[in-house]
């Protein structure tokens, strides 16, 4: 026989003024099982755990049902007083009686029975509640870093400097990722590279960090605390270890046309390469797509001239297995694909813009390759097209953001502030030039932001017109632009000498890919989802792993470093315990009763069943069952559900508790 | 509706101008579709779709006069055709917005006295001739290539907007008129003015504006190296041919700008009977232009 106490509250009034509290208390203890039976005005406050404790001591009881709000309000608290009156701690439950009662009911007799009801079936659960240990899991303490942009560079830092190892893989041959191509940062105009370049040698210096660029996550296996990645170094064809950096394989290439996709297609570039001169590591990479050797097998003057013999055409992709503990992720955006349909979308595009048919015609990363001091005209602002300085720039902002009618009706958050920009650092490089802005709204939340946006007005004399651009068409040298100012009511046209499209930031193609590698979800337009929108921004419901930067949604630098922090700070408080600590409720496998048909395999969400060999002592394999993981599962209770021969159940959910709920009603 | 052996045969809806002022329009239609053995078959009893004034005045009106061609047209078989990109667009539009709003589609039912009937589908000329007659069979059938013969193809406003409903080609960047021409050997240019405005209605109310208007789209052609303007609408063509005198002496530019219908330029490349094409019709005259290009 049970001893149970029911301790009912009365939440101040949030219950009692609805409920009827001392006749549930006093239904409760004529239950059968139930020991002792109380209602008290604060369950939660100090006096009352006391009272749950001395009751626990005085009526020796072995069960602890509180009547009073959402477990996930105060569960941890009743269960660390029921512990500390020496009772296993989820021996005590809570019956919701606020929330799922008093709160949403007007009636105070049907309110009074309907608590009574919840509490009796509270009270047979509590009896079939089993003694549970937490599990603990063991942490591997080092951390994967997926994307070397600023994100990824910030979390890196941040968990290196704590003391942790970590991994940081980037797709490209250098670190540094979009904020390297930037010319100037707003809302204070100091410049990028400035500002970006000793991080990433800070990365490569760190003796914590271990770097992999030109690489990419192949595989990725295991849990919280346990992930084993597979990490594919592509062929890079010179040897890290060899390479000095000496920068004569470069100069040397007799193929030096290709478009530098770091400078937009402005410059041109080698076969063999850096990025840009300020790179990270400074070692080059074959282009072997456009490198003559591996084209035709004639040439060879890179390593001819390469003193150190650094240059190595057989090299292979190569796969590197990494024990990491946490994850983030941090892969960032790309840019809208302004063409007249974006590749594998059936959405229209901009063919009115005639974007890669009027060279005049360029988007902003491109604008600020322009204007950056490391550009490919050194900071010059000019003109693709004849190279002349241009007297009028039109800037367009939306170019795809807010479109329902191309798919996309987010705003991309970053594109009125730095348009503002752009008509800074353009009348600072061209005193007589005149800038043009076409809006539909200046946002400009931030510190420091709505004054910047303004000081592009009122003292950088930039003309915004609100409303948007129909047409973009070339006539002689000039692009006109055919818009309308809305708020004035008139069509505008402007014959520019250049157009900038201030254009949609989207997740990276692929960025799906790698989110069913990692098994983390995304949302419509493949940016990940955080586990919560507003309490849990940094982590995803897959437990850990966390998210920076603009993998999860447009975001300005500010924002991206600080997500970047939290997150590495979320890292490091996981590593912080010597062991993982997991609350109990997980699945345990009937391995008798188990048929091993895999349906719970195949439902659960957290990919924590996995088949478990069973051999007698000699090793021969007698059967193979379904085994829970209790360092994955969450709990969730869907295997339960699923199973046709009943024999996998939810600690603190059988079916034989559940049923005996219903049969108290 | 699948034609029988591989033969296409529409139903065909010419809509009021194709009666009247651009009875050309009419008769290449029917030449064309004739030498290229596509069957089209006039909906008998057929009314006037609304154009822009009844939709502007009664949106019920308006849906309910197409719904009512809808029902006539269910009589004949075969999709149903149109060469105006007028009533293109108020029969697809009335598709559009019936299919998705049950309650306008009852107060329409309530309107037409009989059931909505939106299974046809309604397709523009230059649809049946990229898509179903194909432009491979339309060069097979080109017996006078219209080598030489610099063409703006001219959309307008409707032919492709709004994107959801005519669902034509790329509502703003649209390619199907310079596919089709191209496919009877004329050279299409490049030019800015393709999917302006000409200023259409207000050629009676405030004809100043489809001066000015008519003028840009005109000076863009001629500034392209246009021969000729190529046009899929009645109500454009009256602005570009009817008016261009006017725009003339306003602008004080000659332009001397021949402003086809694209089944009159089609007909002509395929064989018809130059007498069978209206070309007498047009107020600026083509014939000063086919004769240089050899093409009469």
């Amino acid at each position: 026989m049970s001893r149970i106490g029911v301790f009912v509250c009365h939440c101040g009034e949030n219950i009692s003024r609805t409920v009827d509290v001392e006749k549930v208390a006093a239904a409760a203890a004529r239950l059968s099982g139930v020991a002792y039976a109380t209602d008290y005005k604060y369950m939660c406050s100090d006096p009352g755990q006391g009272l749950l404790k001395k009751a626990v001591a005085e009526h020796r009881l072995d069960g602890i049902v509180v009547a009073a709000c959402s477990p996930r309000m105060h569960e941890k608290t009743f269960r660390n007083a029921a512990k500390s009156a020496g009772l296993n701690p989820f021996l005590c439950e809570m019956a919701n009686i606020r929330e799922h009662c008093s709160w949403v009911h007007e009636d105070r007799e049907e309110a009074t029975e309907k608590a009574i009801s919840i509490v009796t079936m509270l009270v047979e659960r509590v009896k079939k509640n089993r003694k549970l240990v937490p599990i603990t899991v063991p942490i591997t303490k080092r951390s994967l870093v997926i994307g070397g942009g600023i994100a990824g560079i910030q979390a890196a830092l941040d968990i290196a400097d704590a003391g942790h190892e970590v991994v940081l893989v980037e797709r490209e041959p250098s670190i540094g990722g979009h904020m390297a191509q930037l010319s100037e940062t707003f809302p204070t105009l100091d410049c990028s590279q400035c500002i970006m370049t000793p991080k990433m040698v800070d990365v490569a210096n760190h003796p914590n960090i271990r770097l992999y660029t030109y690489s990419e996550i192949e595989n990725v296996e295991g849990y919280i605390g346990n992930f084993q990645v597979t990490v594919r170094k592509k062929a890079r064809s010179v040897d890290m270890d060899k390479c000095t950096g000496c920068g004569v394989c470069t100069a040397k290439c007799p193929q030096k046309k290709i478009p530098n996709s770091f400078d937009r297609d402005l410059g041109m570039r080698p076969a063999i390469y850096v990025p840009f001169p300020q790179a990270v590591p400074n070692t080059p990479v074959i282009d072997r797509a456009n490198c003559t050797y591996f084209k035709t097998g004639k040439c060879g003057v890179c390593q001819k001239v390469c003193g150190p013999g650094a240059v190595d055409y057989e090299q292979q992709d190569e796969l590197v297995v990494e024990p990491v503990g946490a994850i983030v992720v941090a892969t960032g955006f790309e840019l809208y694909d302004i063409g007249p349909k974006p590749a594998g979308s059936p959405y229209e595009g901009y063919g009115e813009f005639g974007y890669g048919t009027i060279p005049d015609v360029i988007d902003g990363l491109t604008f600020e390759r322009l204007a950056s001091a490391s550009g490919p005209t050194g900071g010059k602002i000019v003109r693709p097209s004849d190279g002349k300085e241009p007297k009028q720039v039109v800037f367009i902002q939306c170019v795809g953001s807010r479109a329902r009618e191309k798919g996309i009706s987010y705003c991309s958050k970053i594109c009125c502030m730095y348009t503002a920009k752009h008509t800074m650092l353009y009348h600072h490089k061209v005193h007589d030039g005149q800038a043009y802005v076409f809006f539909m709204d200046a946002r400009t939340p931030g510190k420091n932001y709505d004054e910047f946006w303004r000081r592009s007005i009122e003292e950088e004399e930039a003309v915004y017109i609100r409303g948007m651009v129909s047409r973009l068409y070339q006539k002689g040298d000039k692009v006109v632009v055919m818009g309308s100012d809305v708020l004035v009511g008139v069509q505008v046209e402007i014959e520019a000498d250049l157009v900038v499209l201030a254009t949609a930031v989207q997740a990276r193609t692929g960025a799906d890919s790698l989110a069913q590698k990692l098994g983390i979800s995304y949302d419509k337009y493949n940016f990940y989802s955080e586990a919560h929108a507003k309490l849990k921004p940094v982590e995803c419901a897959t437990a850990g792993i966390y998210l920076a930067g603009a993998c999860q949604g447009p975001k300005d630098i500010p924002d991206t470093v600080s997500q970047a922090s939290a997150a590495a700070a979320k890292v490091m408080t996981l590593f912080a315990k010597a062991e993982l600590e997991r609350e109990p409720i997980v699945a345990k496998v009937n391995e008798r009763n188990c048929v091993a048909c895999f349906y719970c395999k195949k439902v659960c969400p957290y990919g924590a069943v996995e088949e478990k060999e069973i051999r007698d002592r000699n090793g021969n394999l007698i059967r193979v069952v379904a085994y829970v993981n209790p360092g994955v599962c969450g709990g969730c209770g869907t295997c339960q559900a699923t199973c046709p021969s009943k024999s996998v159940e939810l600690d603190g959910y059988t079916d034989e508790q559940v049923i005996a709920m219903i049969d108290a009603l | 509706m699948t034609p029988a052996k591989n033969i296409l045969s529409y139903s065909y809806y010419p809509g009021c101008s194709l009666h009247a002022s651009a009875q050309e329009y009419d008769v290449s239609t029917k030449g064309l579709f004739r030498q290229l053995k596509i069957g089209l078959q006039e909906v008998p009893d057929w009314i006037c779709c609304g154009a822009t004034p009844a939709h502007n005045v009664d949106e019920l009106l308006s849906l309910s006069l197409c719904a009512k061609n809808f029902s006539l047209a269910d009589r004949v078989e075969g999709d149903l055709a149109v060469s105006c990109a007028a009533c293109f667009s108020r029969l697809k539009t009335t598709q559009h917005k019936l299919a998705a709003n049950d309650i306008k589609r009852k107060q329409v039912e309530a309107a037409i006295d009989g059931p909505v009937s939106l299974a046809k589908p309604v397709k523009h000329l230059l649809e049946i001739l990229a898509k179903d007659y194909g432009l491979d069979r339309l060069k097979e059938k080109v017996e006078k290539p219209l080598a030489g013969l610099k063409v703006a193809c001219y959309y307008g406003c409707l032919l492709t907007r709004p994107p959801e409903v005519p669902e034509l080609d790329d509502s703003e960047a649209p390619t199907i008129m310079e596919r089709v021409i191209g496919a009877a050997g004329a050279e299409t240019v490049a030019w800015s003015h393709r999917l302006e405005c000409c200023g259409a209605n207000f050629t009676l109310s405030r004809p100043g504006v489809v001066l000015k208007l008519s003028n840009e789209i005109l000076a863009s052609a001629k500034g392209a190296g246009a021969d000729c303007i190529m046009v899929a609408c009645p109500l454009c063509h009256g602005n570009l041919d009817i008016r261009q005198k006017e725009i003339e002496e306003a602008s004080g530019t000659r332009y001397n700008m021949p402003v086809f219908y694209l089944t009159q330029l089609l007909a002509l490349a395929c064989g018809v009977q130059t007498s069978r094409l209206g070309l007498e019709s047009n107020i600026v005259s083509p014939m000063g232009l086919l004769r240089e290009k050899n093409l009469l």
